[in-house]
Order: structure tokens, then sequence, then C-alpha cells
């Protein structure tokens, strides 16, 4: 058996780090996860340092030390920025509050019962959750443009809340699928009716999942770029495209635009700070 | 027995349909009825600035389908991005899971350092990817041209340029990876590990026989989501190459693209979407079968 052949090699690979060294294993973690985070950290780096460069000294990575807060002065100053900032705040918080509220009802439901429904809706849900974005983000202008919402909150909400359907309610059914419904069962016969046994037995048994998707669908809608592309105008400015519009439109001001990312990482650090716990310990699929 | 009249849905359906009615009300106004507008469109000859839109049937299909582009560039290449950034992500992030699963000194801080990826945009990301790899500005071709390494045009070739594309998905989605397995990870029950240390099991051991069967139903949850997501990636490589140089390094999601919004045949790449969606819905069923059959067969 291999994992008989296995053994001796191990023994003889720990007593050659031993050899090499006492604190051998020690020092190669340590610098394991110190090669990791700066894998990890770099891109990031390097989008902070740039934000921090004047424009003329961009181009000149390895000589200039000129430093500068003037990039975040001229960004802020701008009021489509402003306007931007604001939006994508807004629809990100929205759009998380209606995706959840929505879904968790139909993970629910595909958890509780078995059937026809269920199952067509399901084979629904994996269906539509492959098919690519570039087949219907056009065909949502039309649509958007026909309801009259284009260009307004509800115009990108919408769409976003559709996005996240699919998936989270995949995920949804995992959280129920892990809580025992015999609580339920004892609601309902003590006269609680289906709603009552949803709303207060499994909902509150289901917060800790509900906390980590939110925070996951909230950085997702953040960062969300194609469809706040296409289904958002003048009237609805979106940070993401803002930021993009920066290298492409106006020439290649990346001073700019690293600094209006940096300023778009604040809020995203401050959700995954006090976040990360909360989506670590409640995501159980 | 109490008589129930015939076409009345029954309490417990009524309850069923209630739970689902706004995610089935939002899904088909946003989401069923664009592709079918979209399906429509392939069957058709649809120009973006032609009103006539005439009935021309599979045309559009039998013109993807014999594209020699779609063939022998576009497809190889989705499934090559698709398998390397999925298996990539999934090893990187099964590491950096098991290494967050310890506990020592900092590793709040790790956690949040290696988490950063999932707080940039993907745009972003690949605008700051094509920055640091332009070949005369870019921080990579600096730090290469200290050891003497002559400028290398990274994004003007084709697997240069994709090895940045790969490089910008995995750096992004590793995190995703490693906070779900991360998660996993910590709700495992511990009494097999505890059996596994009794026994002296070596940490290799206990993470072949124990951590990572217990861990497969995870694994193979993300890996059909990610590999779903990794088909019909877009803003990436529209970023970072644009499907360039010569379309050499077109996926997918930047085919139908170029032929409906540059080429402005929105019925052909309507037809090359859908043909997309087919392929990528058979293959996650695939998938998903398959998976879920090795998870039951290593229980």
């Amino acid at each position: 058996m291999s994992a008989v052949d296995a053994l001796p090699a191990i023994a003889s690979r720990n007593r050659f780090f031993d050899a090499l060294a006492p604190g051998g294993r020690r020092a190669l973690f340590v610098l394991g996860i110190i090669g990791v985070c700066l894998l990890f950290a770099f891109p990031v780096f390097w989008l902070v340092l740039t934000s921090l460069r004047p424009g003329y000294a961009v181009y000149y990575v390895h000589r200039g030390t000129d430093f500068t807060l003037d990039n975040f002065h001229e960004v802020l100053s701008q009021e489509i920025v402003l306007r931007a900032l604001w939006n994508s705040l807004a629809i990100s918080t929205l759009a998380t509050v209606l995706s959840l509220g929505v879904t968790v009802t139909s993970g629910y439901m595909l958890s509780r019962f078995r059937g026809p429904i269920p199952n067509l809706w399901f084979s629904a849900i994996y269906v539509f959750r492959c098919v690519p974005y570039v087949s219907w983000v056009l065909p949502l202008y039309f649509v958007t443009r026909a309801l009259g919402i284009f260009d307004t909150y509800w115009g990108l909400l919408l769409p976003h809340v559709a996005v996240h359907i699919c998936f989270f309610s995949w995920i949804m059914k995992g959280f129920f699928d892990g809580i025992d419904p015999s609580m339920e069962y004892a609601a309902m016969i003590d006269g609680c009716s289906r709603w009552g046994a949803f709303l207060r037995v499994a909902l509150p048994a289901a917060i800790p999942g509900l906390t980590a998707l939110a925070i996951l669908c909230w950085l997702y809608t953040w960062n969300e770029f194609l469809f706040a592309l296409i289904l958002t105008a003048q009237k609805t400015p979106i940070l993401t495209v803002v930021m993009a519009q920066f290298v492409h439109e106006l020439g290649m001001e990346w001073h700019l635009m690293s600094a209006t990312a940096v300023l778009s990482l604040g809020p995203a650090l401050i959700v995954t700070i006090f976040g990360q716990k909360y989506v670590i310990r409640g995501l159980k699929i | 027995m109490p008589q129930r009249s015939l076409p009345r849905i029954d309490e417990k359906k009524r309850f069923m349909l209630a739970l689902i009615a706004p995610a089935v009300t939002v899904l088909i106004a946003f989401q069923i009825l664009p592709i079918l507008i979209g399906a429509n469109a392939s069957f058709r000859d649809w120009h973006l600035h032609d009103p006539k839109r005439t009935w021309i049937g599979f045309t559009n299909y039998a013109y993807v389908l014999r594209d020699n582009e779609f063939l022998t560039i576009v497809l190889p290449n989705t499934f090559g991005f698709m398998l390397a950034s999925v298996g990539t992500s999934l090893i990187l992030g099964l590491a950096i899971a098991l290494l967050l699963n310890r506990k020592f000194a900092g590793r709040w801080l790790v956690q949040t350092i290696i988490l950063l990826p999932l707080m940039v945009a993907p745009v972003i990301a690949a605008i700051m990817i094509r920055w640091m790899f332009n070949d005369q500005f870019g921080i990579v071709n600096v730090v290469l041209g200290v050891f003497g390494v002559p400028q290398i045009a990274w994004l003007t070739q084709k697997w240069t340029a994709f090895l940045a594309m790969l490089l910008t998905d995995v750096w992004l989605w590793t995190p995703w990876f490693a906070l779900l397995l991360l998660a996993g990870l910590q709700s495992l029950p511990s009494e097999p590990f505890e059996a596994a240390q009794i026994d002296a099991a070596s940490a290799w051991r206990t993470f072949r026989y124990i951590t990572l069967p217990m861990l497969r139903p995870v694994i193979v949850v993300c890996v059909v989501i990610r590999a779903i997501d990794a088909f019909r990636t877009f803003d990436i490589v529209w970023t970072i190459s644009g499907g360039g140089p010569a379309r050499a390094t077109e996926v997918f999601s930047i085919y139908a693209y170029v032929e409906a919004f540059q080429f402005l045949n929105f019925g052909r790449g309507s037809a090359a979407a859908v043909i997309g969606a087919l392929i990528i819905v058979v293959f996650a069923m695939a998938l998903y079968r398959l998976l879920n059959r090795w998870v039951e067969v290593s229980r």
C-alpha cells in the first residue's frame, strides 16, 4: 500500500529538518506565512503607493521619492466621485438586504420540502446559475429601458438581486439543511402557523449563515463592474465604473485611479475586518 | 373525511409557492426574460444598427460552430483558463486554510492580509496587474531588469498575457477558496483528529485520510461554483489583454462580446452566448455528478 510506503519517507524528512536546525520547521512555517502575506499584499501595496505619487512621478517607479496626498484631494473634489461613492454604498447595502430577503425564503423552501415543485425550482436555479453574463446583460439593458428604470437605483438593484438568487438559494438551502427541523414541528404542534415556525424558529437559527452571506454579498456588489457599466449612465454613477474611466477615457491617470481605488478599499476593509469572524463561523456549506 | 374541492391548491403548496414567489418573480423578469430575448436574437440577422431583424434560423449557430477561431482558440483557452485557475486556487486556498486553522500569534493580521483580494474590485485588480506588467514602466520588468533580464513585452505575447490573466484570477479567488475551506475546517468534529493523534498518525496521513475526506463536500461545492464562474470570466480578460494579441487569448465571453459589440452583430453574439451557456450547463451537471459520486465513494 502506498500509505505504508510513505511512512518512512516522512520520518526521514522530519529528521532532515531537525538536523538542519532545531527550529527548522518553525522557521519554515514563519517564512511561509511571510511569503504568502507578501504575495497577497503586494498588488494592494503597489496600489496604495501609486495613489501617493504625484502624476509625473508615477512612471519612474524605481527612483521617485516624491509622495503627496494631492491625488486624494483632487479626486474628492470631483463631484462625480462623491456621488459614485454614495451610490455604491447605497446600492451595495440595499442589494444585500433585498437579496437576502428574497433568497432566505427560497432556500428554506428548497431545504424543507420534497416533490416536483422544489425539484423544478432547484433545477432552474442550477441551470440559470450557469448562464454567462454576456448573454443577458445586453437584453437586460432593453428590459430596464422598457420598464423605465434604466440608470436608476432599481434598474441596478433588481438585476443584482437576480444574479444572487441562484447562488444564494443554493447556499441558504445548505444553512437550513444543517438546522434540525424538529423544533419547527414542535412549534407547529404548539399552534404556530407555518409562517410562524419559519419566522420565529428557523430564521433565528440561520442568523450566523445569513450574516456571513450578507458580508460576501455586500463585498461582491461593491466590487461589481459589468452590470454597473452597462446598466447605469450619467444619473447614477457607480464607483467601479468611475475608477475604470480614469484609465480608459481621460488618458492614463494611474495616480487618480489608484487614489479612488484606495478610497473604495476603505469601506470594504472595514466590512472585512469586522466581518471575517462571522463569515468563517457562519459559512458552512 | 372532510371534503376538499379539487382545483384548490392545498395549504402546504400555497406556503411553498409563497416562499419562492419573490425570487421567482425577480428571476423571471431580470434573468429569464433577458435570456429569452437573447435566444430570440440568436435566430435573427440582428445587427445593432439594422432594424430589420430577419429570421434566419440556425445560420448564426452554424457560423459559430464552423468558426475556426471559436473551435481552435476560444474553446481551448476557456477550458484551459478554467482548469488552471480553479486547480491552482483550490490547492493554494487549501494550503492557506490549513495554515490559518492553526493557532499562532498574529493570525488575525495574517488572515486580514490574505483576505485583501476579496476587497479589491476585480476590474481594479486587473488594471493594477496590467500596470505592473507594463513593458516599459511596470514594476515586474523593473525588478527583472535589476537581475539583468531584458524587458519582456508581457501583454503582447500569447502565453505571457495568458499567464498574467491566470495570475490575476488566482490572486483574486484564492482567498475565497481559503475562506470557505477554513469555515469548513472549523466546523469539522474534533474527535477523529484526537483519535489520530493518539494513534500517532503523521500530519500528512491525518490530512490525507481524515481532513481531506471530511472536507470533500465543501470542496465539491467550491469547485463547481468557481468552475462555472471561471468559464464565464469577462472583466479580467477584457481589461488585461482584451482578448489580444490578435484574438489569441480570447475566452468565450470575450468572443460573444466582440461579435455583438465590436462587429455589431448581436444575433451572432447571442448565438455564441447560447452555445457557451449550453456547454457550461452540460459541463457543470457532469462535474457535479462526477464529484458527488467521488464523495459518496470516499465515504
